[in-house]
């Protein structure tokens, strides 16, 4: 929960988090199971008989649905510079941000969420509906 | 996508031979004499976290729970939450998650045949924590400058706005790619700006791939913690410059995850 000390996590414009839990599940999963330290003494869990589930986080390589999306919101964007009125601009780019950052969240965790089964069972219905459209921008981690 | 949650249950031991095996967890590893807070949330049934030490290092360990898989979304969190929260203070070596492992073997494997050089990365990582930075275009915005810059994009966008849906399904993928490929294309440029200004602020840089189109950076500092409000302030900075376009997360104190040396 440590957000940066120096600010109390507010004022100012870059989003501040991680650290000792304060981070999303993807910021974690990126961590800890891509880096850190292996020891050829925890390849072999199998001595222990500990029954492990293998996490897979790779990164998700642009695909079909994600030209798709930036498709739609390029034409999205278009319509924006044409003169449809756009929302108050700050909380456009809020919400933009948003849908961005639980975007990357879908993206990178799609395989993760495959591989959690149904431990992670709560994050598997918007993902069932994610392919074409961005995800909505709430519900999703924490 | 091959590899499923492959359950590996393993056989069951040998009768008699390895049943008083104890299983435990570690989280990382620390010079003897480190703070460990008390309240640290382990990731087995007592909730518990410990240290186990030989001669100057120690590692930070805990049970594990024995009656189900170890995987889960809390046991991913225990697991940062413990490596973090000391990292916020002092000098520790993250493991990989999972590292699960016999008690005897901490010792015997892990810390004995291992110490001069667990100090030796922890002599370095003295003093020194890790952020990471994420860097994001506000979308719009972005596809606003890669419209305007690009012809191409511009007449394929006309066409497919005067054909039905169902009929621009290829043009409407050829678009997105073209739009991917200008965002990849900028964000080398911009990527690049991000790391120059922050640079003489951290001991070590690593730059990770970025995993979406939109993401411009993904950056591990390693900075000096005399030194982090200086650091600190130089990512405000450059977030208020960045402002409207490039959208900035910084997250930390962590432990040094990209900077353990590799084997």
């Amino acid at each position: 929960m440590t957000v940066s000390t120096q600010r109390g996590g507010g004022g100012g414009v870059v989003e501040r988090g991680g650290g000792a839990g304060g981070g999303g599940l993807a910021d974690v999963v990126e961590l800890i199971l891509d880096k850190g330290l292996v020891i050829d003494v925890f390849v072999r869990v199998s001595l222990v008989g500990i029954e492990i589930l293998t996490i897979d986080a790779r990164v998700v390589v642009a695909s079909v649905d994600t030209f798709l999306r930036f498709a739609e919101a390029t034409n999205r964007a278009d319509l924006y510079s044409k003169g449809a009125k756009p929302k108050d601009l700050g909380e456009l780019a809020q919400s933009i941000t948003e849908g961005g950052a639980k975007g990357k969240t879908s993206g990178a965790l799609d395989a993760a969420v495959d591989k959690f089964g149904e431990l992670l069972s709560s994050r598997r219905e918007d993902r069932e509906e994610a392919p074409r459209r961005r995800p909505r921008p709430r519900e999703r981690d924490e | 996508m091959s590899d499923m949650v492959s359950e590996t249950q393993t056989e069951q031991p040998v009768e008699g031979e390895e049943e008083l095996v104890t299983p435990v967890y570690v989280y990382g590893l620390v010079r003897v004499g480190t703070q460990i807070p008390d309240d640290l949330p382990g990731l087995g049934p007592s909730g518990r976290v410990s240290v186990i030490e030989h001669g100057d290092i120690a590692a930070i360990v805990s049970d594990i729970p024995l009656d189900r898989p170890l995987g889960t979304r809390n046991d991913l969190l225990a697991h940062e939450a413990v490596v973090d929260t000391v990292a916020a203070n002092e000098a520790v070596v993250p493991m990989r998650f999972p590292a699960v492992t016999a008690e005897e073997a901490v010792v015997e494997e892990l810390l004995a045949p291992n110490e001069e050089h667990f100090l030796a990365v922890l002599d370095d990582l003295e003093g020194r924590v890790q952020y990471t930075l994420k860097g994001r275009y506000v979308e719009d915005a972005v596809l606003g400058e890669v419209l305007q810059r690009n012809t191409e994009i511009r007449a394929l966008q006309d066409k497919i706005s005067e054909l039905p849906e169902d009929a621009s399904y290829y043009d409407r993928v050829r678009l997105g790619e073209l739009v991917v490929k200008v965002l990849e294309q900028q964000r080398e440029e911009d990527g690049a700006q991000i790391l120059d200004r922050l640079e003489p602020f951290a001991v070590s840089v690593v730059a990770n791939e970025p995993g979406q189109p939109e993401d411009v950076v993904n950056a591990a500092f390693l900075v000096q913690r005399d030194r982090l409000r200086e650091f600190d302030d130089a990512v405000e900075n450059l977030g208020q410059d960045l402002d409207g376009r490039i959208r900035l997360r910084l997250l930390g104190p962590l432990a040094p995850y990209d900077f353990v040396p590799p084997e």
